[in-house]
């Protein structure tokens, strides 16, 4: 199995891409049982680490070009909706 | 012109017709027919307003020197003079030439564009570009005023807060908009934009205007990563749309479809995680019902059966030596004895001088004797070595044990005992009594 990258300094694609690859690979049932238990391991903490990210996440916006206006709340903002 | 001479029809229209030729006019009007036959020497249309309309001729060398042909609802305007055709007395408006006057020429202007990037290849289904699945960042290039920027904003963080959102506020209307669109797309793209999304909220044709301009079009059509548009409302399409990597009806659909949705995203951890969990389950299943084929193999589940063939030589030799080393020991004792005894008897027969003689060999002979017991000891320690490998004892020693019942028997199956039989479990060092209080067969037989 190649070298690991820490799963915190992996991008939220990396994480998925990998996890999906896991789980395809668990699936195949071409794993030993050490292997695959290590596998398996390894998909908690990237799960975890993926579930951890969605819910905490705080989007962080940064301004390239012009002045945006106070952005206000999403509910003051909120003109689909009106 | 007015004169008390009485004329014929004929020469007032000839004098009409002179008079009127020498006032050219320009004429805003909308264009509601079309007449253009082959065969024809002319052009009919009716150009009209709210109110009135004006039957217009265009003869074909003008007409096609124009090369915009005239077409129902289309908004001209046209210079001429106007003449009334004598043979039928039909007042027509002679055009000399005419241009696409407001909205109309824009669009115009806009489909002669749109036809000129399309040959290009700019439109080409094969360079739309796949939008990358969880983008890092992504870009918002629209003015920083108005409500777009923030429904985008709204959904980007409603939908995926995981992005950085690089935001390129920029004018989009205006005569400065289309180089301010490109440098934003540019600023975006330098700034590690993996997705863009491009557009402003709605507005009148006249309005979207930057948006089907060449430059900006080129700038989304160059763009090193993929754009989405999102231009005004549902129904307008500008060139933008057409060159860009997705087009999205509005702002807000331009950002649901350049993020994933936080709701999906969780149900599919959530499949992910039961898959996962479900695959390792089922490999364990796999590998426990394999050591279980092993474990039901007579080999481990009666381990003694192992040392069947050494047990069988065991008995055998030990019977052997039981019955070979006492004879030997004993015939060879007698041998000696009855040496003794002849030795003894001779020497009473030797004279004093020889006396010496016999009891050197006297010794020697006790020598010989007491060697010949001792490589038998020796070989009898061997054996009792040996024995000792093979013994019951010594594989109890390695942790099995031997399991009697109250009859003596050898327990070798949960149908030999009773409950609350009396047990006595042989080990190395001695015999634990036991009870049994229940049995279970092993699993899976």
């Amino acid at each position: 199995m190649e070298e690991q990258k820490p799963i915190e300094e992996m991008s939220f694609r990396e994480a998925m891409t990998e996890l999906e690859g896991i789980v395809a690979l668990l699936e195949s049932n071409t794993l030993e049982l050490e292997e695959s238990l290590k596998n398996y391991e390894r998909g908690v903490a990237l799960l975890a680490s993926l579930q951890k990210r969605l819910s905490s996440a705080d989007q962080q916006v940064e301004v390239l070009v012009g002045e945006l206006a106070n952005l206000g709340t999403d509910e003051e903002n909120d003109t689909t909706l009106s | 012109m007015t004169t008390d001479e009485t004329m014929s029809v004929s020469e007032f229209l000839a004098s009409f017709n002179k008079q009127f030729k020498r006032f050219p006019f320009t004429i805003r009007g909308e264009v509601s027919e079309v007449n253009a036959k082959a065969g024809y020497r002319a052009v009919y249309f009716t150009l009209k307003d709210d109110s009135a309309s004006l039957s217009c001729l265009m003869w074909n060398e003008r007409y096609q020197r124009i090369g915009i042909p005239l077409a129902v609802g289309m908004v001209v305007e046209v210079k001429g003079r106007l003449s009334v055709y004598a043979s039928k007395g039909r007042l027509n408006f002679d055009v000399e030439s005419y241009t696409l006057a407001g909205e109309g020429n824009l669009r115009l202007q806009v489909d002669l564009l749109a036809r000129k990037l399309q040959a290009e290849g700019l439109m080409a289904p094969e360079k739309k570009r796949p939008l990358p699945a969880y983008p890092n960042t992504i870009a918002v290039v629209t003015s920083p005023r108005g409500a777009a920027v923030h429904d985008v904003l709204r959904t980007l963080r409603r939908r995926y807060p995981l992005a950085k959102v690089l935001v390129a506020g920029v004018p989009v209307e205006g005569p400065q908009a289309p180089e301010w669109l490109v440098y934003g797309l540019q600023m975006a793209a330098y700034n590690g934009a993996e997705v863009i999304i491009f557009g402003r909220g709605g507005g009148s044709f006249e309005d979207l205007m930057p948006f089907n301009d060449e430059r900006v079009a080129r700038a989304v059509a160059d763009c090193p990563v993929p754009v989405v548009t999102g231009i005004g409302h549902e129904p307008d399409t500008t060139i933008c749309d057409m060159v860009s990597d997705l087009r999205a009806s509005t702002p807000t659909a331009a950002a649901e479809a350049v993020a994933p949705a936080r709701e999906a995203l969780e149900t599919g951890l959530a499949s992910l995680e039961n898959r996962l969990v479900t695959a390792t389950e089922k490999t364990i299943a796999l590998w426990s019902a394999k050591v279980q084929r092993y474990a039901l193999l007579p080999l481990f589940r009666e381990p003694q059966r192992l040392f069947d063939n050494e047990a069988l030589t065991l008995d055998n030799l030990s019977d052997r030596l039981g019955r070979a080393l006492p004879a030997a020991l004993e015939r060879d004792r007698q041998r000696i004895e009855g040496l003794r005894g002849r030795m003894l008897q001779t020497s009473r027969l030797f004279s004093v001088r020889q006396k010496g003689a016999f009891e050197r060999n006297q010794a020697r002979m006790t020598a010989v004797g007491g060697s010949l017991t001792d490589r038998f000891k020796g070989q009898l320690s061997l054996n009792a070595s040996r024995l000792e490998d093979l013994s019951p004892v010594a594989i109890l020693s390695r942790g099995y044990s031997v399991t009697r019942g109250d009859n003596g028997k050898i327990v070798d199956s949960i149908t030999a005992v009773k409950e609350g039989e009396a047990l006595a479990i042989s080990v190395a060092d001695g015999t634990i009594d036991a009870t049994v209080t229940d049995t279970r067969p092993t699993a899976g037989l």
